[in-house]
This record gives structure tokens, sequence and C-alpha cells, in this order.
């Protein structure tokens, strides 16, 4: 450090600036300022290019390449999905790191714990939300990931092994959201996992199945050491496995270069790392700027959806004693549980997935065909079609609309006020119940408009099942509310009906409803209604 | 190279990108300064609806459990059980066994391992143990949302002591000095007006607490036993089965009930003292109720 002599050579403050130039060097992992200055102005590297430096020196940098196809970095091109998908496991590490300080998997706290979470975590409910939200994106944005690279033929040659690792962290982004479903120990959690593992059981022969639904549910039931088990699986096994498999597929994309779109290149050829000098776009800093701005774009877009239009459901504890009714699997497995209504637990949640999934991993090396072009693989693309049609309606077939229709009395109270989550009679909540005796007959009408909405679509729905069912006949309601304690009304359907043998009938269905419970669905505009005693103070 | 028709959506300009991500940036520390502002009452109010959710589980709880015996209403029943929604139980009760817990611990700790003894009890069945830790069907979540549902009475208890708002306890026999003497505590016999007319059966039924150990809608057969006091629901075909006629019988049962005791239950459980607390009129109105094969509730 012969900072003596330097200052006489030069002045005192370059002296300083050059030193704070070296440092910035360092930081930037090889770029100096007058360079990132440069390239934020959008002139041209000088040569050598000084911007490649940071490839070799930085490890995070090394796995990037220098340079793409200028033809590649077009968002329509791939969308950014397989960057976005590796973003978004980065957010459930960190969300799904913080929740774990907060939790513990035990059938005795893990409940308690998702209430203390909400209530007495400050930014805890938002941590919780993100965490959720950014779930089911990721099996959203892995699964479009996989339709954009299915359409422009990218698994063929020489990306097939690239593609197969794909299937492999799809199925493993799958597994992990839903290990993730049983940890807050609710109903929703506890049943949709209970008919997830029994799948399991189905695997022929009987004792393969039954060994594997004793090991994942670590008892014939779900109870403590099923949770404990999908709780390791959720934080520690299946994402070391997801990203080891990450690395593998990432390889394979950097190795061989995202591939061009199929007009930029011959049939049967792969240019993608032939990149001509004037084509090239160099990560840094075009790319990098790009992918920063999309990823902190996008993270907004969640914060804003999270804060607004998004809460995790949590419904009432874990009962192994009753099935709330209209028990439906998470969205991402509407499909199976569609297969699952119209064939045999083997067939449909077993066989099936199994020999799709297989299909699904060997589609490079079953499609022979060289051409990446549409027009060129109209049977891919149709038959793509085809199968992205028959999921939606099997999605469709898997929820409670599709032949689980409980009896008519049932579904109406089931429509306004469900088992499980809030419907419309919660939602408006307990200061629009007035007490009092509603019979659907009389047509009653209130001072309140949000229950005559309630009333109205009492007397509708079972107008709508009278007319489709032809054992609900002359049916009527009648909806009591009565005060049952401070804070609490009692609120009691009855349903009459006449059955065809002309044998009246009746159903009775009482609930109740606190004054400061809020119930809430799992999409939609929150509930901020809480804010509104203080504006009034 | 063409350009597709889409390409003015393109973002080329890195000048242009970076100021989108920091708009973005703005945008987050907003939302987060938005959070931040609510997320005090935020909090409050998941607090409170959680304590809120509690008490609608218990609520349903107690009108599948609890209610036969503690009544609809909490006020209990005279010769079954005590009254909860009662200005004494909120105010008195724990000085006067000499709990030094909390009010909460008490009900929580009652309704988890029941009141097992039989010694010198006036009411007519024993409190079960509820929690599964002693045997019994609730989980510790359940005992706690019962305890909520109970608890939420006060505001109400705590109005009582009024002529047309009485206080429904019932002092203990094993204590009566102790729940007597205390100011308020009096007692639901001596200030329940008297009824000016004969009642009908069906308030009966419930007010005397029947319908705290005898089933009105099971049959009583010997596979499906009333677990405290024979079921009722077949009482207009067995009745006459025993060396008298039915309606002697069953007004023998009301008057007298260890005269006759069905074979497996316990004497000295019912009452014995209806013939005070109901006049003759009443009685055999209730005998013609209970044994007519479509009575109506």
């Amino acid at each position: 450090m012969a900072v003596q002599p330097e200052i006489e050579k030069k002045s005192i403050l370059q002296t300083v600036l050059d030193a704070a130039d070296d440092v910035f060097t360092r930081l930037t992992a090889g770029i100096p300022a007058a360079e990132v200055r440069r390239m934020i102005r959008g002139e041209p590297p000088g040569r050598p290019n000084p911007r490649l430096k940071p490839h070799s020196e930085a490890f995070l940098l090394h796995i990037k390449p220098t340079y793409y196809h200028e033809s590649v970095t077009r968002f329509t091109h791939t969308f950014r999905l397989g960057l976005l998908s590796t973003y978004l496991f980065f957010v459930e590490t960190i969300t799904g790191l913080i929740l774990m300080i907060w939790y513990a998997p035990t059938p005795e706290r893990a409940y308690a714990d998702m209430i203390r979470l909400l209530s007495n975590v400050p930014f805890g409910q938002f941590m919780r939300d993100m965490h959720r939200l950014g779930a089911e994106l990721m099996v959203a944005i892995v699964t479009l990931h996989m339709v954009r690279t299915y359409l422009t033929g990218s698994y063929k040659a020489p990306r097939q092994f690239t593609w197969f690792t794909g299937v492999i962290l799809l199925v493993i982004t799958l597994f992990l959201s839903f290990s993730g479903y049983l940890l807050p120990w609710d109903q929703l959690a506890f049943w949709a996992v209970t008919i997830g593992t029994s799948m399991a059981e189905a695997v022929p022969p009987a004792i393969v199945g039954e060994t594997v639904n004793l090991l994942a549910r670590g008892a014939p039931d779900i109870g403590a050491n099923g949770l404990l088990r999908f709780y390791l699986l959720h934080v520690l096994f299946l994402p070391l496995l997801l990203f080891l498999f990450f690395f593998v597929h990432y390889y394979k994309v950097v190795h061989f270069g995202i591939s061009l779109p199929s007009s930029e290149e011959e049939v049967g050829q792969d240019t993608a790392n032939k990149v001509p000098a004037d084509r090239r776009v160099y990560f840094l800093p075009d790319v990098m700027i790009d992918e920063a701005s999309f990823l902190i774009g996008f993270t907004a877009l969640m914060v804003l959806a999270t804060t607004f239009f998004f809460s995790a459901p949590l419904e009432s504890i874990a009962n192994p004693q009753s099935t709330p009714l209209h028990t439906v699997a998470p969205w991402y497995f509407y499909w199976l549980q569609g297969l699952l209504k119209i064939a045999d637990k083997t067939i449909a949640g077993v066989i099936i997935p199994g020999v799709l999934l297989v299909l699904l991993a060997a589609i490079p090396y079953l499609d022979r065909n060289p051409s990446r072009r549409a027009r060129d693989r109209r049977v891919a693309i149709i038959s793509g079609i085809v199968a992205g049609i028959v999921m939606i309606i099997l999605s469709w077939m898997g929820t409670p609309y599709y032949a689980v229709q409980a009896a008519p009395a049932v579904e109406v109270v089931q429509e306004l006020m469900p088992e499980e989550g809030a419907g419309l009679v919660r939602e408006i909540g307990y200061k629009h119940l007035p007490l009092g005796v509603y019979d659907t007959r009389e047509h009653p009408v209130t001072d309140d408009p949000e229950f005559n909405e309630v009333l109205h679509e009492f007397a509708a729905a079972i107008a709508r099942y009278e007319e489709k069912d032809p054992t609900f006949n002359n049916a009527y309601g009648i909806l009591k509310i009565t005060q049952e304690q401070p804070n609490l009304k009692r609120i009691t359907w009855e349903i009459y009906w006449v059955s065809p043998e002309g044998v009246e009938d009746r159903f009775i269905r009482t609930f109740f409803l606190h004054k400061d419970s809020l119930y809430w669905e799992q999409y939609g505009l929150k509930n901020f209604s809480f804010l509104r005693p203080a504006t009034e103070e | 190279m063409k350009q597709p028709w889409y390409s003015f959506l393109y973002v080329r300009s890195p000048i242009v990108k970076i100021s989108l991500a920091i708009a973005s940036l703005l945008l987050m520390i907003v939302l987060f300064l938005f959070m931040g502002l609510i997320e005090e009452q935020r909090m409050e109010a998941q607090t409170a609806n959680w304590i809120g959710r509690e008490i609608e589980k218990g609520a349903e709880l107690y009108a599948n459990n609890c209610y036969n015996c503690h009544g609809v209403d909490g006020k209990g029943l005279p010769g079954v059980a005590p009254a909860l929604h009662s200005k004494y139980f909120f105010t008195q009760r724990l000085k006067d066994i000499g709990w030094t817990g909390s009010l909460h611990d008490y009900v929580a700790l009652t309704v988890a391992a029941g009141r097992p003894s039989k010694v010198q009890s006036q009411w007519a069945v024993m409190m079960p143990t509820w929690s599964q830790r002693y045997g019994g069907p609730f989980r510790d979540d359940q005992v706690q949302a019962v305890t909520a549902f109970v608890l939420n009475w006060e505001e109400d208890a705590l109005k009582q002591g009024t002529p047309d708002n009485p206080d429904p306890w019932q002092p203990f026999l094993d204590a009566p000095s102790k729940a007597t003497a205390e100011e308020g505590a009096a007692p639901a016999a001596e200030v329940t007006p008297e009824p000016t007319g004969p009642r009908p059966p069906q308030e009966l039924f419930v007010s005397m607490g029947c319908v705290g150990c005898h089933n009105l809608d099971q049959p009583q057969t010997p596979t499906n036993r009333g677990p405290v006091g024979p079921n009722l629901g077949n009482l207009h075909e067995t009745a006459g089965t025993h060396g008298m006629d039915a309606f002697t019988y069953v007004h023998d049962s009301i008057v007298n009930p260890n005269a006759y005791i069905v074979e497996g239950y316990t004497a000295g459980i019912m009452p014995s003292n209806f013939a005070e607390r109901m006049s003759e009129e009443e009685i055999n109105a209730l005998v013609e109720w209970l044994l007519d094969p479509n009575r109506q509730r």
C-alpha cells in the first residue's frame, strides 16, 4: 500500500476516485463504474468486451450464458416462464422459511399455530397468502412452461433429456404443492390429503399399495406421524430433490442454448449455439435488465394480488370423524378427481396417471418428426390441444357440479351457508341478519337489502331444485334467526317438501354466527370491513 | 426479420425497463406501507374472528350434547343440572367452592373431567367426562370451544337479578348455606312466578327435566336402551306390560319413581318430588300425552 507516492503522482482526489472505482469493480466482479454508465446509456462495449468478465469471476453469473440469440430474447418466444418458475421456487423458499418460525408440525399445535400466525404475527397473514399464491402460481407457470415447450417443438433433438428432467420437475412441483396442503391441519387439508394418499393404496398389487400408503401416512389414518412426514417432505426432501433436478435441467438449457424460433433455421438443424455476431444480445446489461425488471414487476403484481385479492383458506380444525360436504382436491388435481368419478380407483388413480406421465416424459423419443414448424406438426399440435381440452373437461368433472349432488334440500343450504368456507350468509355477516322467521311462501321483504338478497336466493334455489328434481315437490323453506347468546345468532334452515309418494319430508340444519366472525373466499376482493370502526372514532 | 403484429409490445429501451422496475418497487413500498398501517387493526379483527368462530363451534357442540341437561338457554333444569347462564355462576360460584383459578379454567376442567361423584348430589345425572383424555368424545379444542360458548353468556347473565329476569341458579344441596347466603343468589324456585293455569305437557316435559334422561323419539328395546332413564319412544306399547294398566303405571312412575324400577336402572336417580311440583291435572295430562302414540312436540 504505497499510498504516499501515488498521491504524489496523481492528485489526492484522483487517488480517492481510483480507490472507489477499484472497490466498485470488485463488487461488480469486474465492471468499472464508467462501463456501468455506458451500459445504462445503451452504448456498445469496448474491445475486448469488459462485460464478459463477471461471467468468469462471479459464481452466480458463471451459470448464465454471456449472450443470447436476439430472437429468443423476445418476450413472446419463451414468455420468461422458465425463469419465473425458478424465481417462484425462491419466493416459496423465503416465505416458507419465515412461516416455519411460527409452526410446529403436530396435530395439537399446527392449527392453533395458523390462528396465531393470522392474528398475532405482523405480516403473518401476508406471508401465508404470498406462500399459497406462489405455490399455486408455480404449478400454473411450470405447466404453461411445458405447454410452450411443446407447442414450439423445443423438446426435439438435442433437447430430449431437458424435456425429461422438466417432466420430473413438474411432478416434484405438484408433490411439493400437495404436501404443503396438509400442514395447516384444517378440514380442507386433512380430507384432500386423505383422498390423495388413498390413491396410493390403489397401487397394485395390494401389498405394495398398502405399504406405500402406510409409509406416507405413518399409520392407517393420517395423524401425528402423517403430519410430520408430510412436513419433512415439504420442507426438506422435495425442495432438495427439486434443487438437484433444477440444476440438471438448467445445465442442459445452457448447454444446448434456448431453441430458436423454428423460422430462424432449416428443418433438422439446431443453430442455437451458433449465434452470428450481429444477432447477439449480451447478458450484461440487456438480458439482465430485462430479467430483473420483469421479476420485480411480477413480484409487485404478486404483492398487489396478495394485498387485495387473494387469501389462503383456513377451514375448521381437522376432524377425522366428519367429512365436509363436497370435499375437493386442489384445482390442479381436479382432473384426477374427475377421472376417479368415472373409473375405478386403481385405473383412474394409478394406471391412467402413470401411463400419462410415462407418455409425457417419452414424447421426445416418440415424436420422430424432425421439424419444429407448426405447419409440419399438425398431428402433434392438434393432439396436444385435444389433450388440453380433455384435461379441462375432466377438471370440470372433478368439481362438485358433476355427479356428486347431495339431496336437494342439503344442496340449497350448502349454496347459501356451506359447512365449510364462507357462502352468501356468512359474507354479509351478523349485522345483516335481522332476527325473525322468514317463510319463502310469503315472499318476505325486510329493510335490509343484503338480507333480502339472501331470502331471494333461498327461494330461487328451492325453486331451481324443485324444477330439476322430481323427488322434490311443493317445496318451501323457513329461515329462522334467533339470538342465542350475546353477539351470537342461531340460524335455522328448514326445508319442507313432498316426495313423489306424497309423503311430507323435511330437512333442518342449524348454524351459529358470531358478530366478530370473518369468513372469506380464497379468490376475490378481500374484506376490509374491520377498518370502518377506526375511521368512525 | 419480419416483425410480428404485436411487436409494439416489446420493450426494448433499458431506460424504460429500469423505470418500470423502479415504479414496481415504489408500488410495493406503497403496498407494504398500506399493509403496515392497517396491520394492527387486521390482527385485532383476526383475533376477534377466531374467538367468534370458537364460540360458534362451541354453540354447535352445546346444542348437540349439553342442552338436554343444562337447558336450551343454559338456565339449567331443576333436579337435572345447574344453570350456567346465571349471575350467581359468573359472580359467586368460584368464591363459594374456594376455586382460586379463573372461571374459564373451572368450566374447562368441569367439561373435560366431569363431576364423577354421586355422593350427596341432588342432580339426577352425573356430569360425564367429555375430554378424550378421560375417555370422553371431545378433543382439546372442542373442550375449549364449549368453554368459550358458556363464558359468552356473561353479558346476559350479569343483567339477571330483577323480578322479570331472575337468576335461575339452584343452590347446591351439599353447600346450601354457602349458595344461598350470598347476595343476589336467589334460588330459582323462590322467584319463579306461580303459573296461573295448567301448563301443557310438552312444556312440563322440558321444564321438569324429564328430557334430560328420557328420550322421546327412541324406542326402548333390549338393544337400544336409554343410558340413564328408559327411552319413551314406544311407551304406549310397553307401559301396559307391567301388571297394571298403562295409565296407572306411568302415573305412579312419575309420582313415586322408586315404586317400580325397570331392570338395569338404579333406584333413586329420578327425582321423587314431582307430585309437589305439578298439579294432579298437569300430571294426568302429561301421562296422557306420554301414552299418545302420535304425540305432538
